[in-house]
């Protein structure tokens, strides 16, 4: 049975997201249980002329290498690998786990001698796609184990990602995606040349130097749903209290109540009700850890949940997001770590954010101009 | 049954492809096929390997056909010309949850398809016969094909699983014995210049002389059972009469008839797919011309259940190929296709060699040779 609005994400994501052209080699890579979705974007790829190849894997592989595999072993990019991440144009990758925690008790050390391997093929990938010579985009296909995580059924779960990407409705979703492009790079726009952000809210109040830092749309190219602003704060000059209330997630495991005080842009103090040790150890990883690589708002108001998954959370319409970690380059960062950790607060129901002493943010949405995506379509 | 899975994967691992250390090994199967492809990966890491497994996705492979340009259709994908042309393990695990999925498909176009993979088809095999690849076409029993065989899938688990000697207590001490019974009938045809097949609407001579016979036991199929070679290329005259509907990719014609002059087939009849097959012989000029000939060994495969891989094992039949030869078997026959068509000699069939007859009734004789 295919579900029309697994058609029409396919067309979003071969349309706006990659923008397939005539001859473009395009790869799709997922899990097993996202076969439908990758019917759709092969068909949908095709009937853009252009030379699609799938990579469906099965579940439960990683586990048995990280259980059982030599350290060579759990290093190794085939050569079949890079030669394909040189030359493939598109590339488009889905998350459609069936079990989220199937790596939470596997050894770290072994699985981070395999994220290693995985991310200098990756990191390759980036500089392909910086140069403009790749087109890439995350997305997630509806889950059971996606489902439960968000501690919702399958088909409300469905409802909800179809949801917050904007194909469940008779609108074109490119059509909608276009307009939230030029609403948030006006947004962004706006914000150049604040010199400093205040985020003002329970047990919060934290100042956020941005100077000189441009402000970049997130607009559905690299990740569906999408739907933010984002920049990379000046690393010294972060100052006070924050408190966030959604669990924070870093590789399946959760850390709540965090709340974090900074100064001269470092974390000076950490606590959480459960998981303090944990957030303790990820912000000593390295000298990197312990500064923001990123500040940003979520502005996709069809995401109205915490979900476990950040490629959902950090969305969430009225939130704003601060990554532990590693910066963006394209944000003018200068802070490099191993680490990067989203962070959600809610501003949805007391929140303020103040522009260099200017209130531009309150309950959860910008005042100085109409709402953003997502609530006038 | 996860024990028998376990099994299934050290024969294909151990012994079949034979992984090393460091060998990039590419698993590939359809969705049924999971499980096993789980246990091969397992045991490719632990034979010091760097498996990576693929899901066939057949609903992408209907689409192309459905919609493909020619572009489309005759573009290799990235990863699949690597395998071809530098990976060192290849396994394949047929278990198709349709077995008629692409019977509606245009069978010019599959052609096409076809046609453009040549010579990657070519290179994988000629790297297998100078042995720096190995690859198994491995039979995997799934509902569609028990169906196909009029069984219930436990049924056919026994079948696939028995004709795999997996219920040996040492399934590769049974394929290596085994390999002394196929080692028999290969040196007895190696001393033969000329096979003249005799059954029912059949009589067939094909030449055979200086031609190589491989000793098929379980390195290139699971389950397996032939001795087969390419046949001189001009050599096959006469008619034969194929017992079983012939079966490519997804589609089959019924009753096929062939008559052969010089080695060249004149004239093709099917009961059904007649215009299927004539697309299939019309690809190119080595498809109307034998790629292979053969004899099925295995006798733990009695009866034909419609899935290729084990039909033209059946010990008692004999099996043609049009198109490509086997690289390593002496054949020059290039093709896009590799058609193989099955003849049942179990009932009055008879093979003479060099006037000579050798077998009779889907056996050999005491003493031929």
């Amino acid at each position: 049975m295919r579900d029309p609005r697994v058609e029409s994400f396919a067309a979003l994501l071969t349309g706006y997201s990659l923008g397939l052209r005539e001859g473009q080699v395009v790869r799709i890579d997922a899990e097993e249980s996202a076969r439908p979705l990758v019917t759709e974007l092969y068909r949908a790829a095709l009937r853009r002329g252009a030379l699609p190849y799938v990579q469906l894997r099965p579940a439960g592989l990683d586990e048995i290498l990280l259980r059982e595999g030599s350290e060579e072993q759990l290093a190794f990019i085939s050569e079949g690998e890079r030669v394909q991440t040189e030359q493939f144009d598109a590339w488009i990758t889905l998350w459609s786990s069936s079990n989220t925690r199937a790596l939470t008790r596997a050894d770290p050390e072994r699985r981070r001698i395999q994220l290693s391997a995985h991310y200098r093929m990756v990191n390759r990938r980036w500089e392909r796609i910086s140069a403009g010579e790749l087109a890439w985009c995350g997305t997630l296909f509806p889950t059971n184990a996606h489902a439960q995580d968000a501690e919702m059924s399958l088909s409300e779960y469905e409802d909800f990602v179809f949801g917050a990407c904007h194909v469940n409705r008779d609108q074109d979703p490119i059509e909608h995606w276009e307009a939230v492009s030029t609403e948030l790079t006006a947004r962004a726009r706006a914000l150049e040349g604040v010199r400093e952000l205040r985020i003002v809210g329970p047990d919060t109040d934290l100042r956020v130097v941005v100077d000189g830092r441009p402000w970049l749309p997130s607009d559905g190219r690299h990740n569906m749903p999408d739907g933010e602003i984002f920049t990379s704060p000046v690393e010294t000059g972060t100052e006070g209290e924050i408190y966030f209330a959604f669990p924070s997630i870093f590789q399946g495991r959760e850390v709540e109540d965090v709340r974090l005080r900074f100064s001269e842009g470092r974390v000076v103090h950490a606590e959480a009700s459960s998981g303090q040790d944990y957030l303790r150890a990820l912000i000593g990883t390295d000298e990197g850890s312990a500064v923001l690589g990123e500040v940003a708002f979520g502005l996709n108001y069809e995401i109205d949940r915490f979900t476990r998954d950040i490629l959902f959370d950090e969305k969430i319409g009225g939130t704003m997001h601060l990554a532990l970690g590693g910066g963006f380059d394209e944000a003018g960062t200068r802070n490099k770590s191993d680490l990067h950790w989203d962070l959600i607060c809610d501003l949805r129901r007391d929140g303020e954010v103040y522009a260099d002493g200017e209130l531009v943010w309150r309950a959860g949405s910008f005042i100085t101009e109409p709402a953003m995506s997502g609530t006038g379509a | 049954m996860p024990d028998r899975l376990a099994k299934l994967a050290d024969v294909l691992v151990g012994y079949s492809t034979a992984v090393r250390p460091g060998d990039v090994v590419r698993i590939e199967g359809h969705a049924p096929t999971t499980p096993l492809m789980r246990e091969l990966y397992r045991a490719a890491v632990r034979a010091g390997g760097h498996p990576e497994a693929l899901v066939i996705v057949d609903e992408a492979i209907e689409a192309l056909l459905e919609e493909g340009s020619d572009d489309q259709l005759e573009w290799v994908p990235l990863d699949t010309r690597w395998n071809l042309e530098h990976g060192d393990v290849w396994i394949v695990l047929d278990g198709p949850e349709n077995t008629k999925n692409l019977s509606g498909t245009d069978a010019a176009k599959m052609a096409r398809r076809l046609k453009a993979r040549e010579p990657y088809q070519q290179q994988y095999l000629e790297r297998f016969a100078r042995g720096e690849f190995r690859w198994v076409l491995c039979g995997f029993p799934t509902q569609a094909s028990a169906q196909d065989a009029g069984m219930s899938v436990e049924e056919f688990e026994e079948l696939i699983y028995g004709a795999a000697f997996l219920n040996e207590e040492d399934p590769v001490a049974a394929w290596e014995s085994f390999g002394e019974e196929l080692e028999r009938v290969g040196s007895l045809l190696e001393t033969k210049r000329e096979l003249r097949v005799v059954a029912e609407d059949t009589d067939l001579t094909v030449g055979v002389a200086g031609r190589t016979w491989i000793r098929a036991n379980g390195h290139s199929n699971l389950p397996d059972g032939e001795v087969f070679t390419g046949p001189i290329e001009t050599s096959l005259d006469g008619t034969i009469r194929f017992s079983f509907p012939a079966m490519i990719r997804g589609r089959q014609a019924e009753d096929v008839v062939l008559r052969f002059e010089g080695g060249e087939v004149v004239e093709a009849t099917a009961r059904r797919g007649e215009e299927f097959l004539r697309e299939m012989i019309g690809m190119d000029d080595g498809a109307r011309r034998a790629g292979e000939f053969a004899f099925g060994l295995n006798r733990a495969v009695t009866e034909y259940t419609g899935s290729l891989l084990l039909d033209e094992k059946i010990g008692g039949t004999v099996h043609l190929a049009l198109g490509r030869s086997v690289p390593g078997s002496g054949g020059t026959n290039e093709s896009g296709l590799h058609w193989d068509m099955v003849c049942d000699l179990r009932r009055g069939g008879e093979v003479y060699a060099d006037g000579e007859l050798v077998y009779r009734d889907g056996a050999f004789l005491d003493g031929a040779g």
